[in-house]
Parts: C-alpha cells; sequence; structure tokens
C-alpha cells in the first residue's frame, strides 16, 4: 500500500492538500474554489474513463450530468425523498442511457461518434426543456437547503470532503484501468480496434461497459453538483459547453492519464475564478472574454502539446533521464 | 372515418401549404449542409464550427441593414468574397496545422474555434437578441391556396442558385475535378502532381463562403444572436450523415427530408417540439444507416 502510494506522489500530494485545506483555511471563497476544483476534476477523470483509455471521445457527457443533476433535484423537490435515492436513480438512468450511447459507439467511430453524442445531449436538453408539468422547463428547479448528511445540506467545509471523496473514487476507478486486465484491454480497443479485435478481445462489450461505467460516474457527480449549487436548468447542465468543458480539463491535464483531469480542473477553474474576479465589472461580463481565452487554449494545446500537462511532464522527466 | 382526418379542400390546401414550406426551408438548409459536406469529403475534417460562419454571415447582413440600409440580399454578393476570405485566413491560422492529426485533434480544434467565434460574437456585440426587418418580409405572395413572404421566396431562390453553381463548379471546372480526385485519394492525388494543401484551402473557403452567405440569406428570417449557428449547425450534421458524409447530392436530397420532418413536426405536435424530431431522426439513422441513406455502406466504421 505504502509503495504503491509511493509511486504515485504527485496525486498524494494532490488529494493530501485537498485533505488538509480546510483545517487551516476558513476563508468561504477559498474553499468554495476548491470544492469546484475537485468537482470539476472528478467530472473530467469521468470523461477520461471512455475518452482517454476507451478511446470513446463524446461531446454529449452532458447527459449523464445532467441527469445525475435533475434525478438529484427532483427527488427532493417533486418526490419528497432524500438526495441519495435520487442519485442513485440518477446512476441507473445514466447507466441505460451509457448503454445506448455504447451502442451507437459500436456502429460509429470518430466524428460520427462524437456527433451522435452531441445529438443524445440535445434530445435530453429539448425533453427536459418542454417537459414542463414534471422537470418545470426552462426555469430550472431551485433546491431547497435543508441541513444534515442525508439531505446533503452541509456546510463549506462538509463539501470540501464530500468533493474530495467524489474525486477520489473517479481517481481510483482511473487507476484501475491502469493497472488491471480490463484497462489494459481498453488501451487495445484505443490504440488499434480492429488488431484487438482480431486478438480475441470483445472490444464491443469493453466499449459499452467504458461508457457506462463513465456514465455513472458523471451522474454521480452531477447529482453532487445539484446539491451543492441548489439550482439546476436545462440549458446548462444539458449544454455541449459542458460536455466541452469535461473534455478541456482532461486534454489540457493529459488524456489517459489518471492525474491529468485533475491537473486540467486546477488550471482551467482556478483561470475561471480568477478572470471571473476580474472582468465582472465589465459591462458584457466576464463570460465571454473568458470564453474566448478557454477556446484559443484549447487550440493551442491539442495542437502543440496533445498530450496535455502530464505528458509534457512525462516528456521532460524522461529528457532529463537521458542527460 | 373521422370526418376531420378526411381528405378534404382544407386538408388539401394545408398539404400544399406544408409542402410550399418543406421545399422553401429545405433550399436553404442545402446551401448550409452543401458548405460543411465539402470540408468533410475533401479535408475529412468535421467542422463543429461550422454553424458560428453562419452565425458571422446573420451579424454581417443584421450590420449592413441597421448602419447602412443595405438589403440583405445585396449583401449577399458581398458575403461571398469576404467570407471567401474569412475562410481562407481560418485554414491558415487554424486548420493546416492539424489537417493530418488524428480526429480527436481536429474535432476539439473546431470545437475551440466555434467557442472562440461564439464569444468573440458575445462580447462585440453582446446577447441580445437582434432582426433584420427588410420591407419584402412583410410582403405576402398569395398562390392558389398557399401564402409565403417574398424574402423567404427569394432566399430560396438565391440558396438554390448558389448550391447550384457550386455543384457545377465542382463537376465541370478543372479545379473542380482536382478538388473530387484528393476526396477519392489524397495519396495518389499528390502522386499526381496536386498539391493538397492549396486544395484544401480552397475547400475550406468555398465550404465558409457557403455557408456565410446561407448566414446572410437567413438573417431576415431569424433571430440573430451569438449561439445562433447552433441550431442551424445541429441541423445541418443531420442533413449531411443522412445524405452520406461528403456526397452533395445526398446533401441536398437530406436537406429536404429535414425540412419535411421539421415542417410536418410542427404543425402535428407544435413548434416548441420540432427539434426533437430530426435528433431522433439522426439517432435513427445513425443506428441503421450510419453511412447515410445513399451512402457507401462502412464508410462509418473506417473513422474516415
Amino acid at each position: 500500500m505504502i509503495a504503491r502510494l509511493r509511486s504515485r506522489p504527485g496525486a498524494v500530494a494532490l488529494f493530501g492538500l485537498a485533505a488538509l485545506t480546510p483545517l487551516f483555511v476558513r476563508d468561504a471563497y477559498f474553499l468554495d474554489s476548491l470544492v469546484l476544483i475537485l468537482l470539476w476534476g472528478a467530472l473530467s477523470a469521468a470523461w477520461n474513463v471512455a475518452g482517454g483509455y476507451a478511446g470513446q471521445v463524446s461531446i454529449g457527457h452532458a447527459s449523464f450530468f445532467g441527469l445525475g443533476a435533475y434525478a438529484a433535484a427532483l427527488m427532493v423537490t417533486r418526490f419528497g425523498r432524500g438526495p441519495w435515492l435520487g442519485m442513485l436513480v440518477g446512476v441507473v438512468l445514466s447507466l441505460g442511457a451509457g448503454f445506448i450511447i455504447g451502442f451507437l459507439s459500436n456502429r460509429l467511430r470518430g466524428p460520427y461518434f462524437a456527433l451522435s453524442t452531441i445529438a443524445f445531449s440535445q434530445v435530453l436538453l429539448i425533453g427536459v426543456s418542454r417537459w414542463r408539468g414534471f422537470t418545470a422547463g426552462g426555469e430550472g428547479i431551485p433546491v431547497p437547503f435543508r441541513p444534515g448528511f442525508t439531505t446533503l445540506g452541509l456546510g463549506h467545509i462538509a463539501w470540501v470532503y464530500m468533493a474530495l471523496a467524489a474525486a477520489l473514487l473517479c481517481y481510483a476507478v482511473e487507476v484501475y484501468l491502469e493497472r488491471s486486465r480490463l484497462g489494459y484491454r481498453l488501451a487495445g480497443v484505443r490504440e488499434d480496434e480492429d488488431a484487438a479485435e482480431a486478438l480475441g478481445i470483445p472490444t464491443r462489450r469493453l466499449k459499452v461497459l467504458a461508457i457506462a461505467l463513465s456514465a455513472a460516474l458523471t451522474s454521480i457527480c452531477g447529482s453532487l453538483w445539484a446539491q451543492y449549487v441548489g439550482f439546476v436548468d436545462p440549458t446548462y447542465v444539458f449544454s455541449v459547453d459542458l460536455s466541452v468543458k469535461f473534455a478541456l480539463n482532461t486534454i489540457i491535464g493529459g488524456m489517459g492519464t489518471a492525474l491529468g483531469p485533475y491537473l486540467g480542473s486546477i488550471l482551467i477553474t482556478s483561470l475561471e475564478t480568477y478572470l471571473r474576479a476580474t472582468f465582472s465589472g465589465v459591462k458584457t461580463g466576464f463570460a465571454g472574454i473568458y470564453l474566448i481565452i478557454y477556446g484559443t487554449v484549447l487550440i493551442l494545446v491539442v495542437r502543440f502539446v496533445p498530450d496535455g500537462l502530464a505528458g509534457f511532464a512525462s516528456r521532460l522527466r524522461a529528457r532529463r533521464a537521458h542527460a | 372515418m373521422d370526418p376531420a382526418r378526411r381528405l378534404g379542400p382544407a386538408q388539401i390546401d394545408v398539404l400544399a401549404q406544408l409542402a410550399v414550406a418543406t421545399v422553401l426551408l429545405g433550399g436553404i438548409y442545402a446551401l448550409i449542409a452543401v458548405g460543411l459536406t465539402l470540408i468533410f469529403g475533401i479535408m475529412r475534417v468535421v467542422n463543429f464550427a461550422h454553424g458560428e460562419f453562419l452565425m458571422l454571415g446573420m451579424y454581417l447582413a443584421f450590420w449592413a441593414f441597421a448602419l447602412y440600409a443595405v438589403d440583405p440580399y445585396v449583401v449577399v454578393l458581398l458575403s461571398i468574397p469576404v467570407f471567401f476570405v474569412v475562410g481562407l485566413v481560418t485554414y491558415v491560422l487554424v486548420m493546416r496545422g492539424v489537417i493530418q492529426a488524428s480526429h480527436n485533434v481536429q474535432i476539439f480544434t473546431t470545437v475551440g474555434l466555434s467557442v472562440v467565434l461564439q464569444n468573440v460574437a458575445l462580447v462585440a456585440w453582446a446577447g441580445d437578441f437582434r432582426f433584420v426587418r427588410p420591407w419584402h418580409l412583410s410582403t405576402v405572395i398569395r398562390a392558389g391556396s398557399t401564402t409565403f413572404n417574398l424574402s423567404q421566396v427569394v432566399a430560396f431562390l438565391i440558396a438554390v442558385g448558389l448550391t447550384v453553381a457550386l455543384v457545377a463548379f465542382m463537376k465541370w471546372t478543372h479545379a473542380g475535378r482536382v478538388m473530387r480526385a484528393t476526396a477519392q485519394d489524397r495519396d495518389a492525388a499528390t502522386l499526381m502532381g496536386i498539391d493538397t494543401d492549396r486544395v484544401y484551402r480552397l475547400t475550406f473557403a468555398i465550404g465558409i463562403a457557403a455557408v456565410g452567405a446561407a448566414g446572410v440569406l437567413v438573417a431576415p428570417l431569424y433571430a440573430i444572436y451569438p449561439t445562433a449557428g447552433l441550431q442551424f449547425v445541429l441541423l445541418a450534421y443531420v442533413v449531411v450523415v443522412l445524405g452520406g458524409l461528403g456526397d452533395m447530392f445526398g446533401a441536398m436530397l437530406g436537406s429536404f427530408i429535414v425540412a419535411a420532418v421539421e415542417v410536418a413536426g410542427s404543425y402535428l405536435f407544435g413548434t416548441a417540439w420540432k427539434e426533437i424530431f430530426y435528433f431522433i431522426l439522426f439517432i435513427l439513422v445513425l443506428v441503421f444507416r450510419p453511412a447515410g441513406l445513399f451512402g457507401q455502406r462502412g464508410a462509418e466504421t473506417l473513422g474516415v
């Protein structure tokens, strides 16, 4: 166990620091940023399970996020039950949706698959926006705050640990994919599907499995997010922008690396928080300027550092080892 | 039989009106989709920023009309060279470097471009809905039992004219032949002495010019705002996949199918639900005929 931890100093430092921070820092603004970094990191790691490890690049992961967020919010507001039950329902729905999308991925590759995932999230967006009687449509749902663990009405410090738990869960799944037979088989599917198939690897089943697993993790984080932020609306939770965000964090940090999504999230979430504070006074709002930078960063990173921060770091280390 | 359902003169009138609406809409969709399918067919890149160039075309029409009172259908002529240059510049700055890269790199490059363009529009022109209201928008034409306004008809005619011109260009000019040769086999084309970089540059510029002109044409018919491109581009993906990615005739036929689905869906279930029909159609096509209704089977699994 200790040896294993020693082999991942980056993760120990990162998650350890996150766990210790609430003991020393009480600033609500800072803790809020930390919760968001961990949650977006966990969501990006969940995306990485399908996109990075299995090579199934989706631009529709907001579908699962939205299903989780809505399941938790509706369970509280419409059925008067706890958000934990909602989270479970969200996972079941997302597994179902993941199987459907996974089935599509068996027939489609590359841009065709990406397009089909966008279409899927748009169908959910339109469905949830129009089904006013149940989902409140475009107005969205405010989630009431009821203090207590069972209702997920937590303080800032407790939320840091909740987000940390989600981050560790997704990280553990990633590490499992790096060390297990399943993970190696998925890497085979990612690198050369036809060769993997020829070697007797059941590529179809594995792709569906990876997407469903990724969907379930995304949904869990979506439920947590809804309870943390306290408001869900369809145009945000099912947006293409959100799906791109999961992918962007992962690409910047390094696709197919366990720590990459968290590195990307630290960078992008801090940038977002910083720019929000800097440009909030500007008349058109910060959103536009922030997103221009974000899009430009995305273009530059995929072009010049396609293996992200983690890949860049390991290349540096390799060069130093040579010298 | 339910008397309301019997095909009386009133129902035939409705059908005629729906048919006319389908044709008018389909012609415009064709111009949007043809540029997308051209870029895909030749460069093997799905341009996720296609809708943003349409949005820029809409804003061009808006500002020309608001500042100089120039009619959108005059601006169309201007928009073709303008967007041709925009396409060239975009190709050189953004696309050239990723043309040989993996799908993921290409997907996220154009997605990033789309995010940048949307937000440049947001910062420069704010998020308000804007409208272009030229005189011909309120000129109603009656033909038999059907009515439509002059803007729709002119937009349709210009769109069809441009689409036909583009198809003719591809079929009968030397440049068009060179572009088709590159689409068929990149390496063989290079061996025949074709400068593929020039072909891609031209392709991207033509594709963007087509969608920019389409943006100007639809400006009087729809609200103009920074993310206006999204609704059209999602539709264009449906059209293009339906027709087979890269197939120009398929794209034209696909446009009319999608227009028919949209028109019939809005008539039967209300306009609020219309988009959901073509997305469902999209997913069904992807599941059952992923290479398109008329495409070669198997293209979708080549990952092209």
